[in-house]
């Protein structure tokens, strides 16, 4: 099902999006399409996304 | 049919690998080309991943793609994601692949090409690997769980809070030796320095491109990032060429080192998206990218190895790099490329959370370290293609390389001031002399490798130009490992003391946060000047203390796996975790022993404070109070590590023997609501 949306998609958006994963980007439209497949409303705008994202990332470290 | 196919393919693969092996050991004083490395490399991580890799997963493990991973139980479009492996590997390798692999190997050629090289082939395969793997694995089954929070449920409260504690002090040693691997490679290089400098307004300007101008168009931004910072290298061969922008950022090791400092607190006290995110955004793209040309470079010239297999250094100590036999110090002073306890971090962090089913933890988790071994071997091949002569030149100090003269001349590793005065012109620099730790020294051969592979494609030879690119590369990714081990320092600091007073643990409370901060930074500066004003370079101290609580964390997380392992009712495959960690156990406990009690002066923390007494020498008291400093630090990792051993023996002695039930703490099994094949 995960895969079947993921194709559908033109391919820039999925070239883009798995650069956005490598690199640990946050990646709005994935979770739109994640709350549309949950059936709930996005409970964060683009912007509290982001800044969520963040904030979040600041916690793991790099390895040596 | 198709079996006596595979035996064919496998049997020759493993005949290539051997042959490789063997040419590479039977060499003696002809050179050798570094086709034979990548050969023997190759080989062994091929037959290792198909055999070990299958046996760990199938057997030891028992993955099963029909129980739901966290990323399909708990997605939330965020952090938990079920995703593709082979994007998951990218991931992976780039939160796992830093300077470490790089540098270790570079600084281990002091023994010649050879014993690094085995240690890098089998280490990553019978141990780095499996760790990681077996991390992997362990955290997947337990919700994205950290290595500390399993140590603490798995084996007890008490090894849970231990390492903790020892994460945090590896953490500063480990900052400390990045660091001074940076203000080695800039100090009095304006070049360099304009470059990097020049990397903190770029991260600034994509943090607001992406956070607040265009929020989330991380792919803008860093195309933005990547066009400024090929101006600020071009850019810095005009500043070094400008007598007076030039002497703007000529620097010496102690003003970089306070720059540094400077920069780590302010780092960890901005926010997340306004310096660390973008600058690791770069690093990532930069890291992947240059690794992948310098394999194609290897490829395309594969250039001859002008280092010995073995140099004397090996079995009589004296190397000037860093004092120390093969035995233990090979083991300790390469570990990320073979094994590394920071893996174990990383594997427990993110990568969990995002395996979309529990197989893919194989290829990605024991894949992934192998790819990280093979970096190292390019690392080696890099170090090992400069002439012997320069590598030490470049790599020691006056005083250690005094000190080593005799056995340098009689080895005939000689160079002559005159050559190394036109190499730092080819490379754009004043001079390349006592340049220690490792960065410049594979700076220049990663110059000479790309230099010859656009030199073969019909290009310019532009010696100066990848000289400061591959500088740059190190440096830059260095940085974000500082930016972001702060931080993550800066928080557990604030946890231990949030227990005491709670309102310290407030992340965002800022006097709690430049509180934490200035701690951290203090630790990690302070061991980081240390090392910048020692006589012998500081690498020769700090190397050490870093790989040997590298090593150290990694035996911590193969005791939680070994103990997890048991617990499952797989004791009778124990011995894939127990081994690696009795060698790794075996090997840092007789390091910290030698660096702490050994009677040479270069070797022996104590026995240098010793040599010290009476001395004139106005730093004499300095040094002592460092030697001594050192002394505790080794002390401490040792006792700390021994603590965790003997619980976690403990353990597993009370589970074997039935005095205790196994309970593990896995998970509920869910099925999976992927079809097979999705």
């Amino acid at each position: 099902m995960r895969r079947e949306t993921e194709r559908a998609l033109p391919f820039p958006t999925r070239l883009a999006r798995v650069v956005r994963r490598i690199i640990g980007a946050p990646d709005y439209q994935a979770y739109l399409e994640h709350c549309r497949a949950a059936g709930h409303p996005p409970r964060l705008t683009e912007r509290e996304y982001v800044k969520e994202f963040f904030d979040s990332k600041g916690t793991v470290g790099r390895c040596c | 049919m198709k079996r006596f196919g595979a035996v064919l393919v496998w049997g020759g693969i493993s005949a290539l690998g051997a042959a490789a092996f063997g040419v590479l050991a039977l060499s003696r004083g002809e050179t050798v080309n570094a086709a034979w490395l990548l050969t023997a490399a190759v080989c062994s991580y091929a037959v290792g991943y198909r055999f070990y890799s299958k046996f760990l997963a199938s057997r030891v493990f028992g993955l099963d793609d029909r129980r739901a991973t966290p990323a399909e139980r708990c997605n939330n479009g965020r952090d938990f994601v079920p995703t593709n492996r082979w994007v998951l590997y990218g991931h992976h390798f780039a939160a796992i692949a830093g300077a470490g692999p790089l540098v270790g190997p570079v600084l281990a050629a002091q023994f010649g090409f050879l014993p690094g090289t085995l240690w890098l082939v089998i280490g990553v395969v019978l141990g780095g690997a499996v760790q990681d793997f077996v991390m992997l694995f362990c955290s997947l089954r337990r919700d994205g769980k950290s290595l500390g929070q399993m140590a603490k449920e798995e084996v007890n409260p008490a090894a849970g809070a231990t390492a903790m504690l020892a994460v945090l002090f590896i953490m500063i040693i480990l900052l400390a030796v990045l660091a001074l691997i940076v203000v080695n490679a800039l100090k009095a290089s304006p070049w360099g320095l304009f470059t990097i400098a020049c990397t903190i307004p770029i991260a600034l300007l994509m943090g607001w491109w992406m956070k607040s101008w265009r929020p989330g168009k991380v792919g803008e931004a860093s195309a933005v990032g990547a066009v400024l910072l090929i101006a600020a290298l071009v850019g810095g061969g005009y500043v070094a060429g400008s007598p007076r922008l030039a002497a703007a950022f000529t620097h010496g090791g102690t003003a970089i080192t306070w720059m540094m400092v400077g920069y780590g607190f302010v780092a960890s006290v901005l926010p997340v998206w306004m310096l660390l995110a973008p600058r690791d955004y770069l690093s990532t793209f930069l890291k992947i990218a240059t690794i992948l040309v310098l394999a194609v470079a290897i490829l395309v010239i594969l250039p001859p190895l002008k280092m010995p297999a073995f140099t004397s250094f090996a079995s009589v100590g004296t190397g000037p790099v860093f004092a120390g036999k093969l035995f233990p110090f090979a083991f300790i002073t390469i570990a990320c490329g073979a094994i590394s306890g920071f893996h174990a971090l990383v594997s427990s962090g993110t990568t969990p959370k995002m395996i979309a089913r529990e197989s893919d933890a194989r290829f990605i988790g024991y894949g992934g370290m192998l790819m990280e071994s093979f970096v190292g071997v390019m690392a080696m091949i890099a170090a090992c293609t400069l002439d012997p002569g320069v590598y030490f030149a470049m790599n020691t100090t006056p005083a250690a390389l005094a000190q080593a003269s005799q056995a340098l001349s009689q080895a005939g590793f000689v160079v002559t001031p005159e050559a190394m005065q036109a190499l730092a012109a080819r490379m754009g620099e004043t001079t390349l002399v006592a340049r220690s730790g490792g960065a410049p020294s594979l700076a220049v051969g990663m110059a000479q490798i790309f230099a010859g592979a656009t030199s073969a494609l019909g290009g310019k030879t532009l010696d100066a130009l990848w000289y400061h690119f591959a500088i740059m590369f190190e440096a830059l990714f260095i940085l974000t490992t500082i930016d972001a081990g702060t931080r993550v320092g800066r928080f557990m600091l604030q946890e231990i003391v949030g227990h005491i007073w709670p309102r310290f643990a407030e992340t965002s409370w800022y006097p709690s946060v430049i509180a934490s901060s200035g701690v951290i930074v203090a630790g990690w500066g302070y061991f980081l000047y240390q090392g910048v004003v020692d006589p012998l370079g500081g690498i020769n101290s700090l190397w050490p203390l870093f790989g040997i609580s590298n090593q150290l964390l990694a035996a911590v997380a193969l005791c939680v796996g070994t103990t997890i392992l048991i617990k499952m009712g797989r004791g009778r495959f124990a011995w894939v975790t127990a081994a690696p960690l009795a060698w790794l156990v075996t090997v840092t406990m007789t390091a910290g022993w030698q660096k702490v009690f050994s009677a040479d002066p270069r070797l022996g923390f104590l026995a240098h404070a010793a040599s010290l007494a009476g001395s004139t020498d106005p730093n004499a008291a300095r040094l002592i109070f460092n030697d001594r400093l050192n002394t505790f630090v080794a002390l401490l990792f040792m006792t700390v590590v021994t603590i965790l051993i003997v619980t976690s023996v403990r353990e597993w002695w009370l589970v074997l023997s039935r005095r205790k039930a196994a309970v593990v703490h896995e998970a509920p099994y869910v099925e999976t609501g992927y079809a097979t094949g999705d």
